[in-house]
């Protein structure tokens, strides 16, 4: 189902007139609408006039998508500013475009936003591949500053925080490496003392971030595994 | 008229060439050919890429420092280490992706997340390279729309 929301009738009659045939078409012409149809119908498209009135930008939009996050919301307005457009898609719209677009080319921005692309200019788009590096870089800080953690465990203290990080207890790793549980606490004692943590949730937590999962592509992530202590 | 400085690490010397090729008719774009040549000949001692042939790559691609590189992203030029060191070093060479269909695009998006600018398949037409070009050199982007919206969910969850 798709939704269309707008004050102006023009416009309601316009975008009808542009995806009609692709989904069954509802209409709202107030805020109030809108919020009452997401959680009624669920639509799978919501075609959102920037300007519908009490709406208030981005804010606005961010609580409208709360009420059915599984929408797609696409924003038509006037000229909207860089800077709002990308603050928009920040929130989580799926594209954007002029409020006067033609109805052919509206039915194209919307047959791609159903297959799961994004309508975006090409003159914002570089944001969004900066903040996908960004995010990148710092989860790769992250992971580098575990893994220096982890060099400074002795090989036995590894295979112990990792077994711990595969849920094992005291008992099933001390069976398994034929030790003593008396040992096995021992090591672990010395573990949560390197590693500054508590307890064995958080030190399984950490294990697991640590490792990379088994990567089925060919150009994988390729960490150097943790090189041993003495 | 403003250069602009391409080369093509690409293995393949026919794919390589056919590039070459195409967008050296073009009035503002200089081609630079030689960004692979050492690094093909080592291939045939070993197939293995090592931290030395990365780090020879990328001292080679300091030297001729070219705008866009496009780069095909196998084992031997390096994969997802080489992105990284490229964008770390050297910020102002920006990658675009060669890819083929084998390609996954789990992998693109990595390269992306790594510091690539674009990506485009081999086979796409002359004119579509000549574009890419201009726009990356503009500092913007070349991925496809299905392709932002993956990096979207990604940058979003």
């Amino acid at each position: 189902m798709i939704l269309l929301a707008s004050s102006s009738q023009d416009d309601l009659s316009r975008w009808e007139q542009g995806v009609r045939g692709l989904a069954p078409i509802f209409c709202s012409t107030t805020l109030d609408s809108v919020r009452g149809e997401l959680v009624r119908i669920k639509p799978q498209i919501l075609l959102l006039d920037h300007d519908l009135p009490k709406l208030d930008g981005p804010n606005g939009i961010s609580g409208l998508m709360k009420l059915n996050p599984e929408t797609k919301v696409i924003i038509l307005g006037r000229i909207i500013s860089d800077e709002i457009e990308w603050s928009l898609f920040r929130t989580g719209i799926r594209g954007c475009c002029r409020g006067d677009i033609e109805p052919d080319h509206l039915k194209n921005v919307v047959g791609a936003v159903q297959q799961g692309e994004l309508w975006i200019r090409r003159a914002l788009s570089w944001h969004l591949l900066n903040e996908l590096v960004m995010i990148t870089q710092e989860k790769n800080k992250i992971k580098q500053a575990v893994s220096d953690l982890l060099a400074n465990l002795t090989r036995r203290e590894y295979e112990i925080a990792t077994l711990v990080g595969n849920g094992e207890s005291n008992k099933q790793i001390a069976r398994r490496l034929a030790i003593t549980e008396r040992t096995v606490k021992a090591h672990l004692t010395e573990v949560f003392r390197k590693l500054d943590v508590a307890d064995r949730l958080k030190l399984a937590l950490i294990v697991q971030g640590s490792m990379t999962p088994h990567d089925p592509t060919r150009i994988g992530h390729q960490q150097s595994a943790p090189h041993f202590g003495p | 008229m403003q250069m602009v400085t391409v080369a093509i690490a690409d293995t393949d010397p026919g794919r390589r060439e056919k590039l070459e090729q195409s967008l050296q008719s073009e009035q503002d774009i200089t081609v630079l050919t030689n960004v692979m040549s050492e690094m093909s000949s080592k291939r045939r001692l070993k197939l293995r890429t090592d931290i030395t042939e990365i780090e020879d790559v990328i001292a080679r691609i300091g030297r001729l420092k070219p705008r866009i590189l496009f780069v095909n992203l196998d084992e031997s030029t390096g994969g997802i280490a080489l992105l990284e060191a490229l964008h770390r070093e050297y910020p102002d060479t920006l990658v675009v992706l060669l890819t083929d269909k084998s390609v996954k695009e789990e992998e693109i998006l990595q390269a992306l997340a790594n510091g690539a600018r674009g990506c485009m398949d081999h086979e796409a037409a002359p004119s579509y390279f000549l574009k890419a070009v201009r726009v990356v050199d503009r500092g913007e982007i070349w991925v496809t729309r299905k392709m932002l919206g993956k990096i979207m969910d990604k940058v979003l969850h």
